[in-house]
């Protein structure tokens, strides 16, 4: 539990609230800037920095709204490490779909 | 007898008393919110097989994978291509709906009652909007002819990826819709405020979050890579 104060918790929320808002702008933003002024060039250095910013909305989603910065260690461990069974599972089925695109090129 | 009371007390895994200073309602609504990360990472996982099995976006291909920037420009109410604006609406719908949940969940803490009862409503607000606009977004598309059986704007494997994941997400956002009216009508007649304690709006809250959570991920792969 925190030891926050009523009113400190409350302007946490709020900031986690602007910090979310702002990523989510700050992302469309990109993406329609990139879709207007040049849709020929690669996106993958845009598709990274995407992938950078969820990452970063679903840490201010977990920490502070599922409360789980003020939890016990234990617990935010307990919690965090089945997903690291995910990462495999990306890395692999990714991979797999490439082959599958290769195969699909081969027959063709 | 007194000795073994005390070592009882101290010993936190022998019952009793939690190890990790969470009570049992509120584990186990993380637990359950691993195994349906688990479900939705599946989909997404699914997603992205299909997606690299079938040939990147390419205009000159047909059946190649859509940009999104072209299937979702649709505004209701408003003729013309405005590609993104209407699902950064939705996206600010749910987050707003996460901060008036936790702001429920602050006033659960203060057992301030009024509050809760305002802020959830605002919360459940903010779900019925939600899935109302994803309800325009379905008929829209399915109207321009995207289905699970064909996809005018280019490979198939995309609407039928499309309708199965936000769907899925919808039924979760419906799901806590439903429960939050429930704890919403509990703390219009006091229930919890007998009881004490505001820790099912708590444990609500946390499923709450977790639809939001879900939302980044399925908003990152459909509208933005």
């Amino acid at each position: 539990m925190s030891n926050l104060t009523h009113e400190e918790s409350i302007r946490r929320v709020w900031r986690v609230c602007y910090i979310l808002a702002f990523v989510t702008i700050f992302e469309i933003a990109a993406a329609l800037l990139h879709y207007y002024t040049m849709p020929e060039s690669p996106k993958w250095w845009l598709n990274i920095l995407f992938v950078v910013l969820s990452a970063a909305k679903a840490y201010y989603i977990m920490s502070e709204f599922m409360h789980l910065k003020y939890e016990l260690k234990a617990m935010t461990l307990t919690i965090l490490t089945p997903f690291l069974f995910l990462v495999w599972g990306i890395i692999a089925f990714l991979w797999e779909g490439g082959y599958w695109l290769s195969l699909r090129q081969l027959w063709q | 007898m007194e000795t073994t009371v005390q070592t009882n007390a101290k010993e936190l895994w022998s019952g009793g008393d939690s190890p990790f200073k969470v009570s049992y309602g509120k584990i186990m609504m993380w637990y359950f919110l691993i195994s349906d990360t688990f479900s939705f990472a599946g989909l997404l996982i699914s997603y992205g097989a299909i997606r690299l099995s079938q040939p990147a976006h390419d205009p000159e291909i047909t059946g190649s994978w859509p940009d999104p920037n072209e299937v979702f420009a649709a505004v209701p109410f408003v003729h013309g291509h405005y590609p993104l604006v209407f699902v950064t609406f939705m996206t600010f719908t749910l987050i707003l709906s996460s901060v008036t949940m936790v702001r429920a969940v602050q006033e659960g803490h203060a057992m301030n009652r009024k509050g809760v009862l305002f802020w959830l409503s605002l919360t459940i607000v903010g779900g019925l909007l939600f899935v109302g606009s994803q309800a325009f977004e379905w008929s829209h598309l399915i109207h321009e002819g995207m289905t699970l059986k064909g996809n005018p704007f280019g490979a198939a494997a995309f609407g039928q990826l499309f309708f199965l994941i936000t769907g899925f997400h919808g039924f979760h956002v419906s799901v806590g819709v439903l429960l939050n009216s429930w704890a919403f009508l509990l703390t219009f007649f006091g229930v919890f405020h007998r009881r004490g304690h505001y820790e099912m709006i708590e444990k609500l809250g946390l499923y709450w979050h977790f639809v939001d959570l879900v939302w980044v991920f399925v908003f990152l792969p459909f509208y933005l890579l």
